[in-house]
């Protein structure tokens, strides 16, 4: 008949299909690099002559400085936080029986399924009965309370696939807990953290709209380049954007093959 | 028998509690509470630009009664339908080829379809208004290819421009799903489904594509519902001429000041969201695509 699955004709427009829908999802992203090397002050096609003054220009605007620093130090914050919480949840939901875990999953996960908009602007009526909290701690929360999500959802599906026999032997062996935990459940999951905590990080990096909403005088980078965006053109956007995307490309692909380099190992051990 | 491990199994209930004590009291605080004082919110009123406690159902009578609104909740559903059904389509390919065909390039491409999620979206609804724009790559290119005489200004700033980047920013969330749902599909059937005198194309309508239907309902779903609620590419591609709901949204808090307005619009939103999810959740078990 038609033969081992291998040989079966491979249909070429399948193939040219997906080389389309690749190129769809990084022309744009190509787009501002190559606009972030146009020497004309107003960014357009056709791109005559390169030049890198505007990563200088980018990366001495002291404006654009203080906004990279705060959206820094916000996504450490919060990736931190929300790994934290996520490691103790992620084990608890992975490993014991819990009664209604499908509704606390679903609580759990509900921060990513509400749009961002709205999330905001409860968070926003929130802080208006405790307004110390708006501005850059309201950021930090608000992060926290949508890369917990991510985290914990990462994790658990790393710690299902956890061998329990590992476990069961470090505590037959005497172990307590807190030392299973540390010698044996900390080391084994550390790729998965990492990546948890690297996803959190870009996620708060990147996050615009929520922000948006409680960061009273506080400028994070997004918020900053969207005020830039709708009033005032500049090519020193183009160049700060390409070091964000290629500070966060890096990072993210690292973390997906971190990811996925696990599940692997997993699979076959 | 039990065993000295089952000591950490003994009392599983204290030790889940313990782990999720923090993730839960955080999102009582900071997500359920929100939501809650938004919903409370939504039956207030505003007059004389201060807030009136009182309970009225005015705001949601304004959603029907104000065609403005109303055009907008429209408008959104429209695009986020289209949205859907154009990610459908062009997904499932793209899908069907990292599942079946990649062979050793199959990380390569998760991880390609994966890696523009983590990039700024801010920034990837920007790339669009540098592509479609007056001066724009697709504008200047046409234009020197002779294609047209003039730019298309209707490029930008247009419910099109608004669907191509939300096809472009919420096509992995189709993809993914799909992938794993055609992953599951195995060579072996479609083997049996041939040597039984099936054609492939029977064999894909007959074998394969119910056996990946949940993925393609989760999918969409996800799909539909980031799309319905999303403010940033209307904001920047769409212009102002016709509003998505998360712009009026906007609009109602920060021009009118109109808080309970605002609160009922999005309290509006989250429960046709919340409808599809129950949908989904009558069509498939979750456990079927995670």
């Amino acid at each position: 008949m038609t033969g081992e699955p291998g040989t079966r004709r491979r249909p070429g427009w399948l193939l040219a299909h997906t080389v389309l829908i690749y190129l769809f999802f990084y022309l744009p992203i190509l787009t501002i690099f190559f606009f972030a090397f146009d020497t004309k002050p107003i960014p357009g096609w056709p791109i005559d002559t390169l030049t890198v003054r505007w990563f200088g220009e980018g990366l001495q605007d002291p404006q654009l400085l203080e906004a990279l620093w705060a959206s820094f130090w916000i996504a450490i914050v919060s990736a931190t936080l929300a790994t934290v919480m996520g490691i103790p949840a992620a084990m608890a939901l992975a490993w014991l029986p819990i009664p209604g875990k499908r509704l606390l999953m679903g609580v759990i996960l509900g921060p990513i399924i509400v749009p961002p908009m709205v999330l905001g602007l409860g968070l926003l009526l929130l802080f208006r009965l405790a307004p110390d909290l708006l501005g850059a701690i309201g950021v930090v929360i608000a992060h926290t309370t949508l890369n917990v999500c991510f985290s914990t959802l990462i994790l658990y599906s790393r710690l299902l696939g956890f061998r329990r026999s590992l476990l069961e032997a470090a505590m037959d062996l005497g172990a307590t807990e807190l030392r299973t935990f540390r010698e044996v459940v900390l080391p084994l999951a550390f790729p998965a953290i990492g990546a948890a905590f690297l996803l959190a990080f870009t996620g708060s990096f990147g996050e615009f709209i929520v922000a948006w909403f409680v960061a009273g005088f506080a400028r994070t980078l997004p918020i900053e380049i969207w005020t830039w965006l709708r009033y005032i053109l500049s090519p020193k956007v183009n160049a700060i954007a390409t070091l964000i995307m290629v500070v966060s490309i890096t990072l993210s692909t690292l973390a997906q093959l971190w990811i996925i380099r696990q599940a692997r190992a997993t699979a076959r051990g | 028998m039990e065993r000295p491990a089952d000591s950490f199994v003994r009392r599983p209930l204290a030790h889940a509690a313990v782990g999720l004590f923090p993730l839960l009291a955080w999102e009582a605080l900071f997500f359920l509470l929100p939501m809650a004082i938004l919903f409370v919110y939504s039956f207030w009123r505003m007059r004389d630009f201060r807030l009136e406690i009182t309970f009225t159902l005015d705001n949601y009578a304004e959603i029907v009664t104000n065609p403005f609104l109303w055009k907008a909740f429209v408008l959104s559903l429209e695009i986020a339908v289209a949205g859907t059904i154009v990610c459908a389509v062009i997904a499932y390919p793209v899908a069907y080829f990292i599942a079946k065909r990649a062979g050793h390039w199959k990380t390569l491409c998760l991880v390609g379809v994966v890696i523009p999620f983590w990039t700024s979206f801010i920034l990837r609804a920007y790339a669009w208004k540098l592509l479609l724009g007056e001066q724009g790559i697709i504008n200047s290119g046409l234009l020197r290819l002779g294609l047209i005489d003039a730019p298309l200004a209707g490029l930008l700033y247009s419910p099109v421009a608004t669907s191509i980047g939300l096809v472009y920013g919420f096509l992995p969330f189709m993809i993914m799903p799909l992938y794993t749902s055609i992953e599951k599909v195995q060579d072996s059937w479609l083997q049996a489904a041939a040597d039984l005198g099936a054609s492939p194309w029977r064999a894909f309508r007959e074998v394969t594509f119910p056996l990946c239907f949940p993925g393609l309902v989760v999918g969409a779903v996800f799909t539909f519902i980031f799309a319905v609620g999303e403010y940033v590419i209307p904001a920047l591609l769409g212009g102002g001429k016709s509003l998505m709901v998360a712009q009026a949204i906007v609009l109602e808090f920060e021009t009118q000041q109109n808080w309970p307005g605002g609160a009922a619009l999005a309290i509006a939103l989250l429960l046709i969201i919340l409808a599809m999810l129950g949908l989904l959740l009558r069509w498939v078990r979750m456990e079927d695509v995670l």
